[in-house]
């Protein structure tokens, strides 16, 4: 871990009261906002007649982390090339959305994914459900203590190892402003802090990657002449392999988690849950295609910042202050403004991971609340007040988990442990939407090995990989049990949830669906019931 | 209050006059909807190989081609960095005739058999629906400017 406090003190005064400003706005703003009566429709969805750019803008605050903004532009100041791939791939990951998920899935969907899935599958619903919430528990829990961790991580940056105490304090107010905006403020809450948090980021990163530009004239053969000859590589720094470079597996690696951040996204619970937000489908392509231009203006502006750093900076300040990077963002700024610019953005990557646990908890509360409780438990028969109380608690619940756990491991690495949830989604919910919606012989059976199966593969091969023992980076450097060699389980997690989907729902010898079911499924998914 | 018996809805009298115009009775049977399933998913999963197959070959051909990726082009920017912020203009591209496509082909399709479903539907429950109609209209109406 880090060492050296990087960043002065009143930088730091600053960001504290920035933040708590932002935070104590928005959270009147979201108590305002919240659902006044106990209509369920109101807390999942929010207000379904906001205009494409204000949903285009929460789809990207849902689904732009902390990870993006410190960890892939610390990846990009250190690594040059294999960095830049790496933003490619956070864009990229919307176009499946846009081409293949968003409107068939709209279109059936209700409230959650279930929903969906109870349409297709009316007889096998009940334990798809239940197997749906227990993979949306699991990925929502581990992104939620990414991002918990992610705090702590940045705090570090300014106060060096922070001691238990400050540790504690951090998490727990961060967990505890996602608990009150996710169960007080439901979905109308969530989406004025990813709103806010949205324009933000995309105001500050594009600002200050034209302040990089500019420095350079606007002259970008400049910017990555100056960024390769600082960062200690040469040339080679504006080549492929610094990072994932050398061995085979080295390379698998990379194409592993490549393939989990570009499917990973098509399931990621909160991002499926904005999408059924609008009510008609065209305001819902176009809101999906303004997340994707803003996703893909920041991504690009994270690279020009990453570049930035490691010409304005160096390279040995950046890896000086924090091994991975992390404040390779806070640095330039800190060279290019002082400590208000470096206050400016630390406020901004604090925003950011509140606002991303605010969707992810919000997501798990609402499977648990309506899939879990409402269908499962109470098999259907729960009043809307009953299961609205049941997602206000289970959204405390989820929160009060993230923060113990996020305490028990506040060393780990926040993008390692979100590209972990990003691989867990696309090997267990992604093959089971797919199927779903394209594939007319899948059967409940198919579903659930192939959300518990995906789920239960991507997790074991992660306890046997390098993260967990074996590396000097790992949870347990001490022990050696590590026999898978990828750091993410993707490449191999990812194929197995989509066989077992197939396996399942070939041997299953069951009584078949309806085929009136499907038919009913198909022209609800290509002719919709609204407009 | 009229004392008539209560008429049953679907017994009627005299012949339907547009019951023979459509003569597939479920719409899934029709062939609008059969070109309306494959319009979609054809483009969508053409384009879904062409954008995300397209940057995956990219990364392969980054770190099994390097030779090739890494000549210069102009100045600092090589091959391998073209290409990557080709990328996104292949995005651009691609959102752009997905946008097009729906508009021209698949959404015309989808009206017009939602057109026809409402008509089965309303034929079947004729009462309920020009209330539920004029519900919109009025909430339509009540929206006179659009915000950002």
């Amino acid at each position: 871990m880090v060492t050296v406090a990087a960043i002065d003190d009143s930088s730091l005064q600053l960001t504290f009261v920035l933040f708590l400003t932002v935070v104590v706005i928005t959270l009147f703003t979201a108590l305002l906002t919240a659902p006044q009566r106990d209509e369920i429709s109101e807390f999942y969805l929010g207000n379904r007649a906001m205009s494409p750019l204000r949903n285009g803008l929460a789809m990207c605050g849902d689904y732009l982390s902390a990870a993006t903004l410190l960890g892939s532009t610390g990846l990009v100041a250190l690594t040059g090339y294999d960095g830049l791939m790496y933003l490619g791939g956070t864009t990229v990951a919307w176009m499946m959305v846009l081409l293949l998920i968003a409107e068939p899935l709209h279109r059936t969907g209700k409230f959650t994914l279930g929903d969906t899935i109870a349409l297709r599958l009316p007889r096998g619903q009940r334990p798809v459900r239940l197997a749906l919430s227990v993979c949306i528990l699991a990925i929502a829990t581990l992104y939620l203590v990414a991002q918990l961790v992610g705090g702590v991580a940045l705090l570090t940056q300014f106060t060096g190892v922070p001691s238990a105490t400050t540790r504690t304090l951090c998490v727990a107010v961060i967990g505890t402003f996602v608990i009150l905006y996710a169960s007080l403020g439901g979905m109308p809450g969530a989406t004025v802090i990813q709103i806010i948090k949205a324009v933000m980021l995309v105001v500050g990163v594009l600002f200050t990657a034209g302040w990089v530009l500019h420095h350079y004239d606007w002259n970008p053969n400049a910017l990555l002449t100056a960024a390769a000859d600082r960062s200690g590589n040469g040339p080679q720094f504006l080549e492929p392999g610094l990072r994932y470079g050398g061995t085979v597996s080295n390379k698998l690696d990379f194409l592993s988690l490549e393939l989990a951040i570009v499917l990973g996204l098509a399931a990621l619970p909160h991002v499926l849950m904005r999408l059924l937000a609008p009510r008609r489908s065209g305001v819902l392509r176009s809101s999906v295609l303004w997340a994707i231009g803003l996703v893909g203006a920041v991504c690009f502006g994270a690279g020009i910042l990453g570049l930035g750093a490691t010409a304005l900076v160096g390279k040995d300040t950046i890896v000086g202050t924090d091994r991975t990077g992390n404040a390779s963002v806070l640095l330039l700024a800190h060279e290019l403004g002082g400590s208000l610019l470096t206050a400016l953005l630390t406020c901004l990557a604090y925003l950011t991971l509140l606002a991303v646990a605010v969707g992810l908890t919000l997501a798990a509360a609402s499977s648990i609340a309506h899939d879990l409780y409402s269908e499962v438990i109470r098999k259907g028969r729960a009043s809307e007040t009953e299961e609205l109380t049941v997602a206000r608690l289970s959204g405390a619940v989820i929160g009060v988990l993230g923060i113990l756990l996020a305490l028990v491991a506040w060393g780990a690495n926040t993008a390692t442990l979100a590209f972990l949830a990003f691989a867990m989604a696309a090997s267990s919910i992604l093959p089971t939407i797919i199927y779903t919606l394209f594939w007319r012989r899948f059967s409940a059976k198919g579903a659930l090995l192939s959300l518990y199966g995906g789920l239960a593969c991507s997790v074991l091969l992660v306890l046997f990989s390098p993260v967990v023992s074996s590396t000097a980076g790992s949870m347990y450097p001490d022990a050696d049990f590590a026999w898978f060699p990828l750091q993410n389980p993707g490449i191999v997690s990812i194929p197995a949830g989509f066989f077992l989907g197939w396996l399942g729902t070939v041997l299953d010898k069951g009584r078949p669906e309806d085929s009136s079911a499907h038919e009913e499924f198909e022209v609800r998914m290509l002719v919709g019931a609204d407009d | 209050m009229p004392e008539f018996p209560p008429r049953r809805e679907d017994t009627p009298t005299f012949p339907l006059p547009h019951i023979e115009h459509t003569p597939p009775s479920r719409i899934s049977d029709h062939p609008e909807f059969h070109s309306l399933r494959r319009a979609q998913r054809r483009f969508g999963i053409r384009a879904t190989i062409l954008s995300v197959g397209g940057f995956l070959l990219y990364v392969l051909l980054s770190f099994f081609a390097p030779v090739v990726m890494n000549q210069p082009l102009f100045g600092r920017l090589t091959i391998g960095l073209a290409l990557g912020l080709g990328q996104f203009a292949i995005m651009g591209v691609t959102a752009w005739c997905y946008v097009r496509h729906m508009r021209t082909r698949v959404d015309p399709l989808a009206h017009g058999l939602r057109v026809r479903l409402h008509e089965d539907e309303s034929r079947r429950s004729r009462p309920a629906a020009p209330q539920s109609d004029a519900g919109q209209l009025f909430q339509q109406g009540a929206r006179g400017f659009r915000a950002w």
